[in-house]
């Protein structure tokens, strides 16, 4: 077990709603909460629209929350009004962005993209700054040739590991990952990934990982939290969600995912229809319309995100029903062309 | 290696190499106008009024290169003074008209909300005046002066740059690197100034090249009307409003300031669009 | 690259450059492909090696300007579609010959309802007149699980799902012998490319047409395909039976591919990262593209480019190492 004080972030009852016009209200982040420990990665996995990179952006402060709290080593920064203790928590806290093309400024050289983050923060002096980026290149294997290129001259794993890089220039203990390998190759990937795995290591960092890539998500997080539309429906230890999953969406989620391994090949639940639009949402389940065993109580109640195992928690009605089921539909071969 | 590919595509654009030329060429000639005018360029000689063009040679002996005009001047060394002043007042309104609808534009694709609103409903007011108008009626007002024609640009052209630097800081805004340097701290105005300005430059260059241009032609405009540049100071405008008299007979007076304006604001013209062929070739293709 | 008499669509020796500002492009590096008839065959490989380009190579789309097809044979129905007149190629494209682009918002046209995109192809290739076509459009498009009622909306009415699905209405309007699809799910979310890919499993079998399915995504390979070619700096570097080749890979390329992808199955706790950078095609290596990345490299592989030899009748690899039995 785990002792409180190991907490270093905690989102609580985070809302994000954007006002689009004629009384509608956009409901990106919907009471989305959860904690993360030190040394620890926390694997947010949805589709698009569902939220995800809001709560990453959020997290980060560059945009403002609608309502909810933030607390970083015990105290809520969405309140901190005071400049100095704000620029701490900058660099207390980074992102990595999915784009290595959008995320390098195109007309910066890659040294001055590194050095930034210490020209701002004035954390270092001018002559120390070059044996600062030495080493900073050095962790994240970045050769010196590099630094007097521009990003269009390096490809998309390099710059990719500048970002990082760039991100922790100020040593941060937070880092939010937003999508940092989804645009990458695969052979790429597993570099950046095992980059991201050895620093946490070597840093003691904590990673909120985004992304819609269950592999990915499942590869390097410790706890995995599962988004559909503005929501969290399932939040789990890493295993116990692969083995234990409960919620419907998760269920269909995992097995929408083209394996390589030829050998088993699985039926797999094939939902139907498109993520339905996140304006002005009724207060009913937000999965109940694609889902297979919904039922009457589904379009009438939301459910409430339930722990129904220490840990594990789920938004369902039917959580516990929901395995059964499903592996009744394997059992009868219920395939793919029914679901449609 | 990055000059290279530039120089490589300057060379392969016509439309950039013919509008380097000229435009060098008539900086270069404005700016030793003095030197090269063959005679004062107020210099009465009634006697030798309405002389047709004497051609090249009458460079070297006194004559009149290309002719003279009803006062007896000489039309090529007033065609050379004027040039140095409508690029002078270009060149400052240009200056003027850049930083401001520069500055203004980016502020409101940075901030947004009112400052953006009232910045744009500004464009658009600006907009619905007609500038030959508005320069009539400013002129009337506080009289024609030089600085005063550099007020009427600034109000006419301004929205121009406002609206591509707003609209560029708009795109720029989101991208992932501005971000970034907000997430590390950076404060707006580190931000708009290291991370949004440097990509804000291509367009603005473009534009401020073809704004050149127009802040010629409309000296050009105002001057004929007498609303510009004063007489007796020679600007290629009241001259082509002085010779439109003689239009018939002396047809001389009106043709040569009018080609050599006709060139300029052709040369930048060419410039800007050459401008963008190099700067930015992903446009055009 | 067995029976030669069921070859749909051969390819052999195709090479295609690119020349731009920075100088010549190797693209497509001296290719070997061959489609036969009913097959659906994956194309495999990262970004830039040569996937989109042999798609747009076979239908000869390549941008004039910059592309240029140096050597090579496009064997569709005995004629050689790289010497075609372009009259000839309209006929190909559409009607024998159909593609499923990448992004299904670009790949229709804003102004025109999906009904008539689709009836487009049929008027022009089964010479329909227009209400024939809008009829039949109707039906393909419940085909691909879109209802009839919608043949009057635009493309953006639709989510990307339906926009793909419309896609592949339009493509398969004229049952085509062969089907190009170009990551084709890439996209779309991990939900919406589950419904793409059944329904293009259903409709492969249904309409026994051979599919060319460009993907970087080794699991939608090993769904929807029989055989995989794998890409690398322009050329196949192993091709066989899926369960072959990803059972089985000879390539250590194909192999450090397969140990890149974090498993949702095993556990592995760090994965096996292909050292160094994929190829310049600037300046391709000398001999096997792969070897500055290879482990185990010989002399013969920084001189000479490997051929394609036998390991059995369903795989092939071209390899210097795998050949001597290393």
């Amino acid at each position: 077990m785990m002792l409180e004080n190991d907490t270093l972030v905690e989102v609580k009852n985070l809302k994000k709603y954007f006002n689009v016009g004629k009384g509608k209200v956009l409901h990106a982040v919907d009471d989305v909460s959860f904690s993360l420990k030190k040394g620890h990665t926390l694997g947010l996995v949805g589709e698009s629209g569902c939220g995800k990179s809001t709560v990453g952006s959020v997290t980060m402060r560059l945009q403002d929350p609608t309502s909810g709290e933030l607390l970083f080593e015990g105290k809520d920064i969405f309140k901190c009004k005071d400049k100095k203790e704000n620029l701490q928590y900058r660099r207390d806290m980074q992102i990595v962005f999915q784009d290595p093309y959008s995320s390098l400024n195109p007309k910066k050289t890659i040294r001055s993209i590194l050095a930034e983050g210490y020209q701002i923060h004035h954390t270092v002096t001018k002559g120390e700054l070059n044996d600062v980026l030495s080493l900073l290149s050095e962790k994240t294997g970045i050769s010196k040739d590099m630094w007097e290129q521009y990003p269009h001259e390096l490809d998309g794993g390099k710059r990719q590991v500048v970002g990082i890089a760039r991100a922790l220039s100020l040593n941060p203990k937070f880092i939010v990952c937003d999508e940092p390998v989804s645009s990458l190759d695969v052979s790429v990937q597993a570099k950046v990934l095992n980059l991201l795995m050895d620093l946490q290591e070597e840093m003691n960092l904590s990673y909120l990982f985004i992304s819609h890539d269950l592999s990915v998500v499942k590869h390097i997080s410790d706890r995995i939290a599962v988004m559909y539309l503005g929501q969290i429906v399932e939040m789990a230890d890493k295993d116990t969600l692969f083995s234990e999953t409960m919620h419907p969406y998760s269920i269909a989620l995992l097995s929408a995912i083209p394996k390589v391994d030829v050998e088993n090949k699985v039926s797999r639940i094939v939902l139907k229809g498109d993520v339905p639009s996140p304006i002005n949402p009724k207060p009913i389940c937000r999965f109940a319309n694609r889902c297979w065993m919904s039922q009457q109580i589904c379009f009438e109640k939301e459910p409430e995100l339930l722990e129904v195992a220490p840990g594990h928690c789920v938004k369902c009605h039917f959580a516990k029903e929901s395995r059964k089921l499903m592996a009744g539909a394997e059992k009868t071969g219920l395939n793919s062309g029914e679901q449609i | 290696m990055k000059g290279k590919i530039l120089i490589r595509r300057m060379l392969r654009s016509p439309q950039f190499v013919i509008g380097f030329v000229i435009v060098i060429t008539i900086v270069l000639v404005s700016v030793f106008a003095d030197q090269l005018a063959p005679m004062d360029e107020n210099l009465n000689h009634i006697t030798a009024r309405f002389t047709p063009p004497q051609g090249i040679s009458a460079y070297f002996n006194g004559g009149y290169v290309l002719g003279s005009d009803e006062l007896g001047r000489d039309i090529l060394s007033r065609v050379l003074v004027g040039s140095k002043i409508s690029l002078t007042i270009a060149f400052v309104g240009t200056i003027c008209v850049a930083t401001i609808g520069t500055l203004l534009g980016v502020f409101a694709g940075y901030f947004g909300g009112v400052v953006d609103d009232i910045v744009m409903r500004a464009t658009e007011v600006t907009m619905a005046i007609p500038s030959m108008t508005l320069g009539i009626v400013i002129m009337a007002i506080f009289g024609p002066s030089i600085s005063n024609l550099i007020l009427v640009m600034i109000i006419t052209s301004w929205k121009n740059f406002a609206k591509i630097s707003r609209n560029q800081v708009m795109i720029m805004r989101n991208r992932e690197f501005v971000q970034a340097s907000r997430a590390l701290g950076g404060s707006g105005w580190h931000v708009i100034m290291t991370q949004i300005m440097p990509n804000v430059t291509t367009p603005l260059l473009i534009q401020l090249s073809g704004t050149f241009g127009g802040i010629i032609l409309t000296e050009a405009g105002l001057s004929y009307l007498y609303l510009g540049v004063q007489l007796p100071n020679p600007s290629w405008g009241n001259m082509i409003a002085g010779g439109r008299t003689y239009l018939a007979a002396y047809p001389w007076m009106v043709i040569v300031p009018g080609i050599a304006l006709m060139i300029t604001v052709l040369g930048f013209n060419f410039l800007g669009d050459g401008l963008r062929d190099v700067l930015d070739p992903k446009q055009t293709r | 690259m067995n029976q030669e008499k069921d070859i749909l669509l051969k390819i052999s020796d195709f090479v295609v450059e690119f020349r731009t500002e920075t100088g010549t492009k190797q693209a497509i590096n001296h290719l070997d492909l061959a489609i036969h008839k009913g097959e659906s065959l994956g194309l495999v490989g990262e970004s830039g090696a040569g996937k989109t380009t042999t798609a747009l190579g076979i239908l000869r789309l390549l941008p004039k300007h910059s592309a240029k097809i140096k050597s090579g044979i496009i064997e569709f129905h005995g004629q050689d579609m790289a010497k075609m007149s372009e009259k000839r190629l309209m006929e190909i494209r559409g009607d024998k010959i159909s593609m499923i682009f990448q992004n299904p918002l670009t790949s229709l046209n804003p102004v025109f309802t999906v009904g008539e995109q689709i009836a487009m192809v049929l008027r022009k290739h089964k010479k329909l007149n227009s209400r024939q076509a809008m009829e039949e459009a109707g039906k393909l498009m419940e085909t691909v699980g879109i209802a009839k009622e919608r043949i009057r909306d635009y493309p953006h009415q639709f989510s990307g799902g339906m926009r793909q699905r419309i896609g592949i209405a339009a493509a398969l309007a004229c049952s085509p012998e062969l089907l190009i699809a170009d990551e084709p799910t890439t996209a779309l979310d991990v939900t919406i490319q589950a419904q793409i890919l059944e329904l293009m499993k259903s409709l492969q079998s249904q309409y026994n047409t051979s599919l060319l399915m460009i993907t970087h995504n080794l699991g939608i390979i090993s769904e929807l395909c029989k055989n995989v070619a794998v890409m690398y700096a322009g050329t196949i570097i192993e091709y066989g039976t899926v369960k072959e080749v990803f059972s089985n890979p000879m390539h250590p390329y194909t192999k450090g591919l397969l140990g890149a992808i974090p498993s949702l199955d095993d556990h592995k706790d760090r994965l096996v990262a292909i050292p160094g950078e994929v190829a310049n095609p600037y300046h391709l290596p000398e001999g096997c593209s792969f070897h500055p990345r290879c482990g185990c490299k010989c002399e013969e592989c920084m001189k000479v480019p490997p051929e394609m030899v036998e390991i059995n009748d369903s795989h092939f690899v071209a390899c210097w190492a795998c050949r001597e039995g290393k």
